[in-house]
């Protein structure tokens, strides 16, 4: 095990616990600015991708991973990020500006559909917001003045101070800076009593209650700020396909963004980068996988969904902590090689003298 | 003075009557037990109390507040703290963490503050800290500081749950059943921190307890309860040697 010897009490507060962690995250900031440098073009709009993913990722994590309340209509909220930002540019607002009023008002819309669905938990949770991600799909199609219903509707090119931001180079530093933006709004949440709240309703809504803590604003704060986030990746979603359409924004991109989280591992900031690498490669790993087995199974119409069907299940069996509890597992092994234990994470059965519950 | 009055409250589930029309006052700064055999319904008096279950009848004062339907999050807010029988811990978290939740009814901060981590926030976040670290000081927890609930023995855990209640800063502390799952040092060390809570931090304390022995010493009231019903209230040798008490626990 690595033990860390902490001298002050702001070494716990701070986002750094110590200077390898600031070399570390300074590394991986030097080689997302040098990306472009590298890339050619494809790879790069893929990153770019990556990115918008981890910010919605960011959102769902803060919902799903350290406020315990399932989503299963994510892709509503990136829809409608996406929608209003190219509405908002559509009658000619600055950019900025209509970035940021589409992810205040997804927030508005998550916070106030929380309001009936907080009541509700588990199973019934993701069935609600399953029914709230058809409503807004219908609108969607059916609201035609606002978003083109069938047909569509195209994403007017960003610009910033007459800067053209749809050349990929910028867009992948817009996408980038928003992300690291979102990040940090994240990290600090959760190092301060609006994060700690939701972390206390995941793990006991009884206690939390009896600490004070307001369960329905807690859950509504948590859902306002997912949306925002999971809204602003929407903005940026939008410019990353050029032309909305109701179809890209289905269950299936719901499940793609739960996919995200639990395979980042719940519970975790860095699983969201993880997760989002892993569901950015996923299309192209099932496209080679189509081209590399025999027509009869690779032209299979439901693959896509399938695979990301079992890989969620099978996370959830096996991995509950996600790529990012692997990855400290592994790294503990090697830490410890010889000498590794394999029960270190196995979970400890306590008994009690009083077993009867409730 | 009385601290918290109950008057004549109930309960029933389904048919149960798990606490019938139970009155008594906990006077401020005293350590208040009550005893009862299984099923008695001194948890569900503890229930009422946090407002996680509603009365069926009678009424609850706190300070001279009508607390009888008030939110269960506002009991906290207006000074009661608690424990539970079988830990109700955030268990993925360290027990620093706890203890910072604990601390959350004294945020000054809001969502916006802290999205940004504003200076204020960092400051807030210092003092809880600190208020953290006294209470780790007191119950001898800072061996355990950084660890996850999880990995913990249940005997910790039910220090870190006293802990956790004292960092709200209450003046009274609901504490049920402290000493199961302890051993006998730990409960006797128990006794001597339950002093220290009343007289040093001046916080009134009251207590579901099987132990005799503790009820005993730390006692000043006892209430004892059987089936939902008071049977008995008084000094703790008062209530040892009832009839009714006894027959309670030895059967008839
Ligand atoms: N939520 C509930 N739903 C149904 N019945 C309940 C509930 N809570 C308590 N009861 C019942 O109320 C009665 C009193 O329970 P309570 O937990 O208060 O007992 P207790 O005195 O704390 O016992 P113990 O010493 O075993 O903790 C029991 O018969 C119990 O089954
Ligand atoms: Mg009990």
């Amino acid at each position: 095990m690595r033990y860390l010897k902490k001298t002050r009490y702001l070494q716990d507060i701070n986002l750094f616990k110590h200077n390898g962690q600031r070399f570390w995250y300074g590394l991986l900031l030097l080689v997302m600015c040098l990306a472009p440098l590298g890339l050619d073009r494809f790879l790069l709009g893929e990153l770019s991708l990556v990115y918008i993913y981890a910010i919605a990722g960011v959102g769902l994590m803060l919902l799903v991973g350290y406020s315990g309340q399932v989503s299963l209509g994510h892709a509503a909220f990136l829809a409608i990020g996406a929608y209003a930002h190219a509405y908002f540019l559509n009658l000619g607002w600055p950019f900025p500006l209509s970035l940021f009023t589409s992810m205040l008002l997804t927030g508005l819309i998550g916070g106030l559909v929380a309001i009936p669905v907080l009541r509700m938990s588990g199973i019934y949770l993701a069935v609600a917001t399953l029914a709230f991600a058809v409503i807004v799909e219908q609108t969607l199609t059916h609201w035609e003045s606002v978003t083109g219903g069938f047909r569509g509707m195209l994403v007017p090119k960003p610009e910033f101070f007459s800067a053209d931001l749809n050349a990929y180079i910028p867009f992948y530093y817009l996408c980038g800076g928003v992300l690291i933006l979102v990040m940090l709004a994240g990290l600090n949440l959760l190092r301060s009593p609006t994060g700690r709240a939701m972390v206390a309703v995941r793990d006991s809504e009884t206690s939390a209650q009896s600490m004070g803590i307001n369960l329905a604003r807690t859950k509504s704060t948590a859902f306002a700020i997912s949306a925002g986030f999971t809204g602003l990746a929407g903005g940026l979603f939008a410019h990353k396909i050029g032309y909305l359409a109701p179809d890209a924004f289905t269950l299936l991109t719901s499940i793609q963004l739960l996919l995200m989280v639990v395979v980042g591992g719940l519970g975790s900031m860095h699983g969201v980068i993880y997760g989002a690498i892993f569901i950015g490669l996923l299309p192209s790993g099932i496209a080679v996988f189509r081209d590399a087995v025999p027509p009869s199974i690779g032209q299979i119409p439901g693959l896509e969904p399938g695979v990301f069907g079992l890989i969620l299940v099978l996370f959830l069996i096996y991995e509950p902590l996600g790529i990012y509890g692997r990855w400290q597992k592994i790294r503990l092994y090697f830490e410890e090689f010889p000498l590794y234990r394999r029960s270190t994470y196995k979970r400890q059965k306590t008994y009690l003298r009083t077993e009867r519950l409730r | 003075m009385s601290l918290l009055v109950a008057e004549g409250i109930s309960v029933s589930f389904g048919g149960v009557k798990a606490v019938q029309d139970v009155s008594f006052s906990i006077n401020e700064g005293e350590v208040f037990s009550i005893v009862g055999p299984n099923g008695a319904g001194k948890t569900t008096i503890f229930n009422l109390i946090s407002r996680i279950y509603n009365t069926t009848g009678g009424r609850l004062f706190f300070d001279g507040v009508d607390i009888t339907r008030v939110p269960a999050h506002s009991i906290a807010h207006l000074g009661i703290a608690r424990t539970f029988q079988n830990t109700e811990l955030f268990d993925r978290e360290t027990v620093l963490k706890n203890l910072l939740i604990g601390a959350h009814i004294h945020r000054t901060s809001n969502v916006l503050s802290d999205l940004f981590f504003l200076p204020g926030v960092r400051r807030q976040e210092l003092a809880f800290r600190k208020a953290a670290e006294d209470v780790i000081d007191l119950l001898d927890l800072r061996s355990y500081r950084d660890q996850v609930i999880a990995n913990l023995p249940y005997g910790v855990r039910k220090m870190v749950e006293i802990a956790r209640a004292l960092c709200l800063k209450p003046r009274l502390l609901l504490l049920d059943e402290p000493s199961s799952g302890l051993n006998p040092e730990e409960t006797e060390d128990l006794s001597f921190w339950l002093e220290d809570i009343v007289e040093d931090l001046g916080i009134t304390v009251a207590m579901v307890e099987h132990d005799m022995k503790l009820v005993g010493q730390a006692s000043d009231r006892v209430l004892a309860m059987a089936d939902g019903k008071v049977i008995a209230l008084g000094t703790p040798a008062e209530v040892q040697t009832h009839p009714e008490v006894l027959r309670a626990y030895l059967g008839d």
